[in-house]
């Protein structure tokens, strides 16, 4: 009984997995590489539900030069050698470009794979400001660089909260935040502030209650704490913090932008938080209201975190560069994409002016007060 | 440093000690009886919190009936596990069983991404329960006391069971020996499901005190909870029930200690200091605190 | 069972091999090559795993940890001295100097056999779940040092943009070192005492074994071969990072060990094919119907089903039949 029960189970994993493959005719091919399980999901998933929304959305209007656009959403697992593979995966596919990541190690064990075949690869989320300069000319970021970002907030802190004391929480365990604490802290330096306490915690830490108390007794007292923290820190770090009784501003870059950051401390704690972030929470312009309202028809829900809005504008950055192209040849899509100018990006606009290749792009500076975000500024870089 | 602030830091970390030790009481209960080492217990950590959360947050009911579905829940989930994955391979190495434990626990994970989708979500009390409670220079909450107090019943209730019980005697000799147990006329398959009813229920609770205190639950929060109640029940001496609380606590203050005693620059270092010491002291007490020194083999 | 293997098939079996490296290199795109390589570097994983964990019953859970050492000693030693001008603070000495791959994996594969012994040397008194737990600790402190040291492996970032050296001629050939090692060790005077200390470490006592030292060797020879396969991973990915080694690796080689049969050296092939393969197979089935982890899921229900029809694992301690020799 139960070896005929195995063979019924086992043939019709290997029917679905025949017939899978046979699906999809003549299409635009975009290979989407995202950590659909494991510990990045939850930055991950949002952001290939928007690209696939953007793919849908350009297919119900037409499509583009009369074929549809595909994204193959490949899982590479917060694995790095799962994004190896799957880079392979999706060049063997013939995509004709690739897209992908909320964070920078992963970028660089895929996107030098594209690199050497000449197809371009843009970055949904991965924002270290280095990346084209080590990728290569194929390699494209869609949010702006943590330097600018660090800037925003540094400014910001220093000049509108009239801080001039701070302490600085990293996440010793990423790159991203190691590289947003460092570059906060060369910025906020040079305007004349210090640094009074640095600590560090690890991604996947539930409990602060040490790093806490020492910043309780931090002498001098510091003005505010700066977190660099990925989201699912961001609501554990300032709920924490407030019910140990400490009222200082919390301020933080993009990874703070979640829901978590009100619900987990709950209204009453949720304050005197400010994080700079993509311009696109509580903003209105019309990009960002059809996205929204696209994305809760689409999964029922608000777009989890601004990797939702990035997924989304990678997609649309791509289509607009094989419109402008008309081909989806690998050299005249990069050359398209290079010449990006003034893309309505649902996170701002988009244009690769600076030797760095790395857009400019305002950072908004968003405020929590008992539960609820405000914009307080756009912040744009100088150069 | 004052001795304030010696003095929360030390209590920090007896909060995350007990939180740890909660895990690990029903982790070592199974593990002493049959051997196992469940890392799949993690995951019912997990599915007690998503319980919580949905019973609590999403229907409202109160609190004491949410507790109890929550044990329920946890007792039939351990039980299915035994009955599906456990018990047909009873018998088998020791490393069966663990091996078993972790496909278990990545079945249970991927299942939760695939229908709760892997997004924190966040996760609130009532209101008695967050309250900050200041005594001398040291403050915490209602629910660490809860959790520390719970953590101590627990202990008390088990030992009671195990040592003073007809099951406990029927558990106690089926660890002893499984076929001695049987012609004694034990009904092993009982025993050893009533064994995994409590401990999951236990796992279940935990989920549910973990949700509470740190406010966010997600699929994957299983997998802390089960490796840090492995490590505790080892440090303490696999299969003692005081020795995981014990190493339990070992562990929530070596975590809050490191951290808050040394100077910052040595935060980044804290998983190794942790580990070094708890090599230390297995090196010192090779079969952990409280263990009994018995050959094992995994 | 002493006797000798069975020559013949084992000639066999090598020419096949060769032959497949040949044909896949000549057929198949880039990305089912990049599976064949890593399904090549989790058999030398797995069958070195087996070394230790299975041969000698040692349970360890440091096996990352050994080839993240391998991994990045042979990815600093073969990495551009240009490029390293750009990224790294190294000692003088190491700054300007630049290896093959062979020399750079053999300098892998003996740091982490060296760190092995020293490692080694206090942990082994340990036993059962004590020693597991050791081990996992020495993988940690390995990731956090790794993490910490930013100047030789700049932190969590990790090394990336390395020469992308490992092809199927380095894999499979060190495949078949290992395999050979392994093989000969396990019907050897020196793999009968690992076995009997497995069985009965007091009775292995009593027949004169030197307990500790064999339990020590046979960390150190498994570390060798993790460390070279640190090397080959690194060389394969072009990136390495700290979080690449983590506990879930150390996890997923296990499974693969006991899955074919704690002590078969055939039994850890075959599940490391298996397991490196049966994720891909499901691929498609998840990509084309928008459900992530489903992979996983079945996976995770391949490995209980065959946990239960076959308790000791797919080949229990032994070889195929056809391996080896007839007893005489």
């Amino acid at each position: 009984m139960k070896a005929k029960w195995q063979t019924v189970f086992l043939s019709i994993v290997l029917a679905a997995v025949l017939a899978a493959p046979a699906m999809g005719a003549d299409t635009i091919k975009l290979g989407a590489l995202y950590n659909l399980t494991g510990g990045m999901s939850s930055i991950d998933a949002p952001a290939l539900n928007g690209a696939k929304l953007q793919a849908k959305l350009i297919n119900e209007a037409g499509g583009l030069l009369g074929k549809k656009l595909e994204v193959i959403g490949i899982d590479t697992k917060t694995d790095q050698k799962a994004a190896a593979t799957g880079a392979k995966k999706a060049l063997a596919m013939g995509v004709v470009a690739g897209l992908g990541y909320g964070d920078t190690t992963f970028v660089m064990a895929a996107a030098p794979l594209f690199q050497k075949k000449g197809i371009p690869f843009v970055t949904s989320g991965a924002t270290h400001p280095m990346l084209p300069k080590w990728v290569g000319n194929c390699m494209f970021m869609v949010p702006f660089g943590d330097d600018d970002q660090s800037f925003a907030i540094a400014e910001y802190t220093f000049n509108k909260l009239g801080a001039k004391k701070v302490a600085v929480w990293t996440d010793n365990s990423m790159d991203f935040t190691k590289a947003l604490s460092k570059f906060f802290k060369q910025r906020f330096t040079e305007l004349g502030g210090t640094v009074v306490l640095e600590d560090f915690f690890m991604m996947g830490d539930k409990d602060f209650s040490a790093q806490i108390a020492r910043l309780k007794n931090a002498k001098p007292k510091a003005d505010a704490v700066f977190i660099s923290a990925i989201p699912n820190e961001a609501g554990l770090t300032v709920k924490q913090i407030r019910e140990a009784g400490l009222t200082l501003p919390i301020v933080s870059g993009d990874g703070f932008d979640t829901e978590l950051v009100t619900t987990v401390p709950g209204p009453k704690l949720a304050n005197d938080v400010y994080f700079s972030t993509h311009t696109y929470r509580e903003d209105n312009r019309p990009e960002v209201v059809a996205f929204i309202k696209a994305y809760e028809k689409e999964y029922k829900r608000p777009p989890e975190n601004a990797f939702a809005a990035l997924g989304f504008d990678a997609v649309g950055l791509i289509a607009d560069a094989i419109k402008r192209a008309k081909s989806t040849e690998k050299n005249a899509l990069r050359k398209a994409l290079a010449a990006t100018k003034g893309f309505k990006a649902v996170t701002g606009e988009i244009t690769y002016s600076r030797p760095s290749g790395v857009p400019m792009k305002g950072v908004s500076i968003i405020s929590v007060k008992n539960g609820k975000y405000k914009v307080e500024e756009v912040w744009f870089p100088k150069k | 440093m004052s001795s304030g602030y010696i003095a929360q830091q030390i209590v920090n970390g007896l909060i995350l000690g007990s939180m740890y030790a909660l895990v690990a009481i029903g982790f070592s209960m199974i593990y002493g009886i049959i051997r196992l080492i469940n890392f799949a217990h993690g995951e019912i950590v997990m599915i007690g919190a998503f319980t919580t959360l949905g019973l609590l947050q999403y229907l409202g009911l109160p609190f004491p009936l949410v507790a109890l579905a929550v044990l329920i829940v946890g007792a039939v989930v351990g039980i299915l596990i035994e009955k599906g994955a456990f018990r047909p391979m009873r018998g088998a190495p020791q490393v069966t069983g663990f091996i078993a434990s972790l496909g278990v626990s990545i079945m249970l994970q991927n299942l939760g991404i695939l229908f709760l989708t892997a997004q924190p979500r966040n996760f609130s009390f009532p209101d008695y329960l967050q309250r900050v409670i200041q005594v001398g220079p040291v403050s915490f909450r209602s629910i660490d006391a809860v959790i520390m107090s719970i953590a101590l019943i627990l202990m008390g209730a088990l030992l009671f069971l195990v040592h003073r019980t007809k099951l406990g005697m029927a558990m106690r000799a089926t660890a002893e020996n499984i076929d001695v147990a049987r012609l004694m006329g034990i009904n092993i398959n009982r025993t050893i499901m009533a064994t995994f009813a409590m401990g999951s229920a236990l796992a279940g609770i935990a989920g549910l005190m973990w949700g509470g205190k740190f406010g966010q639950i997600d699929p994957l929060l299983g997998f802390v909870p089960g490796l840090k109640s492995f490590v505790a029940a080892v440090i303490g001496g696999v299969g003692s029930i005081p020795g995981a609380i014990l190493g339990g606590y070992i562990l929530g203050l070596a975590e809050v200690l490191f951290v808050g005693l040394l100077p910052p620059i040595y935060s980044a270092f804290r998983d190794a200091f942790v580990f070094s010491t708890l090599i230390l002291i297995l090196l010192i007490l090779p079969n952990g605190i409280l263990g009994k020194g018995m050959e094992e083999r995994v | 069972m002493a006797a000798p293997s069975n020559r013949a098939w084992h000639v066999v079996l090598l020419v096949a091999g060769g032959l497949l490296v040949l044909v896949a290199r000549a057929t198949v795109n880039e990305y089912i090559l990049s599976i064949i390589n890593f399904v090549g570097i989790y058999i030398i994983l797995a069958v070195s795993l087996n070394i230790t964990n299975g041969f000698t019953g040692l349970f360890s859970l440091g096996h990352p940890g050994f080839m993240a050492i391998g991994g990045y000693v042979t990815a600093v030693l073969t990495f551009p001295v240009t490029r390293k001008a750009m990224f790294l603070e190294l000692p003088r000495w190491l700054a300007g100097l630049q290896l093959p791959l062979l020399p750079a994996l053999l300098a892998g594969g003996l740091c982490a056999a060296l760190t092995a012994f020293v490692v080694g040397i206090p942990v082994l008194r340990l036993k059962g779940h004590y020693l597991a737990v050791a081990t996992m600790g020495f993988l940690i402190i390995v990731q956090v040092l790794i993490t910490n040291w930013e100047s030789v492996t700049r932190g969590p970032l990790g090394l990336n943009g390395l020469p992308a050296l490992t092809t199927l001629w380095w894999v499979y050939p060190w495949v078949a070192v290992t395999v050979y090692a392994a093989w000969k060790i396990k019907f050897s005077s020196f793999g009968r005492s690992m076995l009997a200390i497995r069985e009965d470490p007091l009775a292995a006592q009593c027949i004169g074994i030197h307990l500790f030292k064999t339990r020590v060797l046979s960390l150190a020879i498994g570390a060798f071969f993790a460390g070279v396969a640190g090397g080959l991973w690194a060389h394969l990915v072009t990136a390495i990072t700290p979080a690449s080694f983590s506990l879930v690796m150390a996890f997923n080689i296990v499974v693969m060990v006991v899955v074919g049969g704690t002590g078969s050296i055939s039994g850890s092939f075959v599940a490391a094919v298996i397991f490196s393969v049966i994720t891909e197979f499901f691929r498609p089935l998840e990509e084309s119907f928008d459900i992530y982890g489903i992979g996983e899921i079945l996976m995770a229900a391949v490995l209980i089903l065959i946990l239960i029809y076959r308790p000791t694992g797919i080949f229990g301690s032994r070889e195929p039949r056809f391996l080896v020799a007839k007893e005489s």
